[in-house]
């Protein structure tokens, strides 16, 4: 191939779609003439670019259905965003929760169980204790409001809406303090 | 309307840039959930079609590099489209013409790709290309003329 070869095959396309000048034109179609492997190459360009035309093809009906169906599909994803977990992860949760329950609920290793129980134990008292101080640290605050302000805490105004209970309540408190 | 209107423009690009119809559906799916997610981005002063056209180009592309390695090795393509999946025009005497010609664009350049799809498939024009993916004209005809010419030549036999 040689560079005017070259030079015809960069004109080929717009010499095809009649985009040259007739000068520019008929110089490529004097090459053509003389060139049969460049006449060729014409040959298969023109045969391509009909059978180009021809490869379009209409969209598969369970495409569409899919297609249609985009907003659902995009809603499961986002809901489905918060309860996923990496595989590996939920693997490994899963084998610890096995192991633990194991270990808690039979006695398959003794030291292991007595530690888990003492453990649990003092969690649960954990638990009371903090339950303790956060009625203690209510009842402060209450205490405080009604001495300074002489008003009685949001959680107290719902007493108010119910005589029966707010009756209750100050008859309990009043056994109480005798 | 979106669907009805831009689903099969789409679906031909993604079939005839990977020869495939099962990856071309799951690239159509993909690029609507994308315009989906991202229909608020987009600036009613732009040409929808052109934005459209740039996500399905940058997704058939970057699609095509993910998997590069899978697509290169199945270059062959010759039992990708199998005999169940085929329309009933393409069981007629031109089904072997155009399975071939789906394999030969396949192994073109993305770029090249894309661009002699929208052009020579799609049938439209240079300078809507052009503006499209904000390419000058010049080098879109270049590029269709290469892509065209690497297409004859692989016919052909002929290596560039």
């Amino acid at each position: 191939m040689n560079s005017k070869c070259k030079e015809i095959e960069s004109l080929l396309s717009a010499y095809l779609e009649n985009e040259l000048s007739p000068a520019e034109s008929a110089h490529v179609a004097r090459h053509l003439t003389d060139c049969p492997p460049c006449r060729e190459l014409k040959e298969k360009l023109e045969e391509i670019l009909l059978q180009l035309s021809d490869l379009q093809e209409e969209v598969p009906f369970f495409l569409k259905n899919r297609l249609y169906n985009i907003p659902e599909i995009s809603e499961k994803k986002e809901s489905g965003k918060f309860i996923y977990l990496p595989k590996w992860l939920a693997a490994a949760a899963g084998t610890i929760i096995l192991f633990l329950n194991l270990f808690y609920f039979t006695n398959i290793f003794p030291s292991v169980n007595r530690e888990m129980h003492a453990w649990v134990g003092s969690v649960e008292s954990f638990v009371v204790q903090t339950g303790g101080w956060i009625e203690k640290i209510k009842e402060s605050k209450d205490l405080l409001l009604f001495t300074f302000f002489n008003k009685k805490s949001e959680d107290n105004k719902d007493e108010k809406m119910n005589s029966d209970f707010n009756l209750n309540h100050v008859i309990s408190k009043g056994g109480k303090n005798g | 309307m979106l669907i009805n209107d831009y689903s099969k423009a789409v679906y031909n690009i993604a079939l005839n840039f990977f020869a495939d119809r099962d990856i071309a559906a799951d690239v159509t799916q993909d690029i609507f959930l994308k315009v989906y997610h991202n229909i608020d981005k987009f600036k009613e002063e732009r040409n929808f079609t052109a934005w459209l056209f740039t996500i399905s180009r940058n997704y058939c592309i970057d699609y095509w590099r993910k998997n590069k390695k899978y697509f290169l090795s199945n270059q062959e393509l010759d039992d990708k489209i199998s005999a169940h999946d085929q329309t009933p025009e393409e069981h007629s005497v031109r089904e072997s013409e155009v399975v071939e010609l789906r394999k030969k664009i396949a192994q073109l350049e993305p770029e090249l790709r894309v661009i002699l799809i929208l052009r020579d498939i799609q049938d439209l024009s240079y300078q809507e290309i052009a503006a499209k993916f904000s390419i000058p004209e010049g080098t879109v005809k270049s590029r269709i003329n290469r892509a065209r010419l690497k297409l004859a030549q692989s016919f052909a036999g002929v290596e560039q």
